[in-house]
């Protein structure tokens, strides 16, 4: 019963939206600070290749590679926000720019390591690994009646679920913490908020670092669901795609991110031509969204008539 | 061998200064960093491959070309991406920098569209005949992009400190409000500066593809990202700046063809940015000012 109810495709479609959703708030973070990353690829790759390697060469269980891989990212994060985060945003969106392309350029280089551009196969995948852990546990797919691929994955599905779900929880607690409310006051006015005893520069290193994590998290688990990564991967090009989904969705509401990312990410499935004019449509995308609806299409009034219409507050 | 690397150094450093200069002139004017700049740049690039290769035309009549199809662009971009911008209320100040986030991805795409993903020959007739000094070699596609260079450099810093013109766009770059109190037509030269600065970078373009004899539609983005190294070396909005900054440029990653991994050559423009971002902010020529929190 539950076995026809699956379908393979739309549960891989579920996935990738899920790690673009993670990617997306990879971005809003730092925004929600008033600052620009264009370095989520970079971060991405980071994330991606650290736990690929580890996984393949030291045959590590997947969630200690995947950790690891976040963690890399977030402490090159650190290295690179510093210096850029001492001064004004744009510095920090030339330095991750220029971040992003050293990663790719290094990937594609350190030939004994990464396969250059090649790119790393025969990732251990999440799937799988979830599959001989529950059998070792005594548990078949088909004892619920699915196919093992259908569990495959719909294992993938659900641990993404649960990590966008605790991911957003985490955010959503931080934005009403202290450290939510100082970030908000940065992105206000921060000659405003430094005057009034906010250390911009710690808080903005911390925004900026979360979204490292993330995006390192979102590349090390995209590299287990995919089992395939290459440097094209984590191009210019993707970082500029992370952007849109949280700049098109809604950049100031963390819901913004989810929707954008969700939107676009299902939209090149359903219409084939979108998907190969994708990036034009994007950058016409961003030239007009600026211009008319910079805060992008969910904003806190729209949202508010929203909550109003249905009486019933569900989305914040 | 070393003298023939130097005079590469050089010769790849103007063209970046170039690069720089187009970046520059829009961030002392409007305090925006243009990301679309080096997709500008590309087009001028395709512009001179079409009009020499493809129909054959004489090179200085694809410079003209170049620099038409790039004003134009220019003019297009400052219309529609920018002037939607300025003056608007709660526009934060990351919206300008999205926005042409978005031409230069435009760009860059319609060109993959228009022709084809691989690099295109650049052919000048001149491109094989090199001059022997001792035992140097020297290509006359060389001095030419030199002299092309230092031209537009001098002309460049004559039209800023003589010209009425450039006058006007340095006290619009000091003051925008204080200079439209003083009747400068602000707007006016708001869209000047953008369409002189795309016009140099379609000059850039050309002199690129003589210099790599190929052009590719990704050129735009790691030339972009030099570009930003220099001005940030420089100092943002300092026209000296730029010049010195694109020749250290040039000159550090010829050497490091020369004498170390040239695959790590793009990667020199981003550690000089955080070199320079924990050293000195404000960049080699820039004001304390500059460095101030936007």
């Amino acid at each position: 019963m539950l076995g026809e109810i699956l379908n393979t495709y739309y549960l891989q479609i579920g996935s990738f939206i899920l790690i673009n959703i993670m990617l997306a708030i990879s971005v809003y973070v730092p925004l929600s600070s008033g600052q620009l990353s264009l370095g989520s690829a970079g971060f991405m790759g980071v994330g991606a290749y650290t736990s690929a390697l580890l996984t393949i060469h030291f045959d590590l269980p997947i969630f200690v590679g995947v950790i690891a891989g976040a963690l890399a990212a977030s402490i090159l994060g650190v290295i690179v926000g510093i210096p850029s985060l001492r001064l004004s945003g744009v510095y920090l969106a030339i330095a991750t720019l220029g971040l992003g392309e050293v990663i790719r350029v290094i990937f594609v280089n350190w030939d004994s390591l990464t396969k250059g551009s090649v790119g790393l196969t025969g990732i251990p995948q999440l799937g799988r690994e979830i599959l001989e852990f529950s059998r070792g546990l005594g548990f078949e797919p088909a004892m619920i009646g699915i196919r093992n691929n259908q569990f495959v994955f719909l294992s993938i599905f659900l641990v993404l679920l649960i990590l966008v779900i605790a991911i957003l929880w985490f955010v959503i607690r931080q934005q009403n913490s202290r450290v939510g409310r100082a970030l908000q006051s940065i992105n206000m006015d921060d000659r405003a908020a430094e005057s009034m005893g906010i250390n911009i520069t710690h808080y903005k290193v911390v925004a900026f670092t979360q979204g490292a994590f993330f995006a390192g998290l979102a590349g090390a688990l995209f590299a287990h669901v995919i089992g395939y990564i290459s440097p094209a991967d984590f191009s210019y090009h993707r970082a500029v795609e992370v952007l849109i989904f949280t700049v098109f969705g809604g950049s100031e509401v963390i819901i913004g991110s989810v929707f954008g990312a969700f939107f676009l990410t299902l939209m090149p499935e359903v219409l084939r031509f979108v998907s190969e004019f994708r990036y034009i449509i994007y950058g016409i995308l961003l030239v007009v969204l600026m211009a008319v609806r910079p805060q992008g299409i969910l904003d806190a009034n729209l949202l508010k008539k929203f909550k109003f219409k249905r009486s019933k507050g569900g989305v914040r | 061998m070393l003298l023939e690397q130097i005079i590469n150094g050089i010769t790849l450093g103007s063209i970046y200064a170039i690069i720089a200069l187009g970046f520059t002139l829009v961030f002392g004017v409007l305090g925006i960093i243009n990301m679309a700049h080096g997709e500008i740049f590309m087009v001028g690039a395709f512009v001179g491959v079409t009009t020499t290769g493809v129909l054959g035309w004489p090179l200085w009549l694809a410079f003209i070309a170049a620099i038409v199809v790039t004003s134009i662009l220019g003019y297009l971009l400052e219309r529609f991406t920018l002037r939607p911008l300025r003056g608007k209320k709660g526009v934060s100040h990351l919206a300008p920098l999205i926005s042409t986030i978005g031409v230069s991805i435009l760009l860059e795409n319609l060109s993959h569209h228009i022709f084809g993903a691989g690099n295109k020959p650049f052919n000048t007739s001149f491109s094989e005949i090199s001059i022997n000094i001792g035992s140097i070699t020297v290509y006359l596609v060389q001095i030419v992009i030199f002299v092309i260079s230092i031209l537009l450099m001098i002309g460049l810093t004559v039209w800023l400190s003589k010209t009425k013109a450039g006058k006007a766009l340095r006290a619009t770059a000091d003051n925008l409000e204080t200079a439209s109190i003083l009747g400068v037509d602000t707007k006016k030269i708001i869209i000047l500066t953008v369409v002189v600065a795309s016009a140099i970078g379609g000059i850039a373009g050309i002199l690129v593809g003589m210099a790599f004899n190929s052009v590719s539609p990704q050129m735009g983005l790691s030339m972009g990202l030099k570009g930003l190294a220099i001005i940030i070396l420089g100092g943002m909005g300092n026209v000296k700046g730029a010049m010195v900054g694109g020749l250290i440029l040039g000159l550090s990653e010829t050497m490091l063809v020369a004498y170390g991994d040239s695959g790590y050559r793009d990667a020199i423009a981003f550690i000089m940015i955080i070199v320079i971002l924990l050293l000195r902010p404000q960049g080699i020529f820039g004001s304390k000012v500059s460095q101030e929190r936007r």
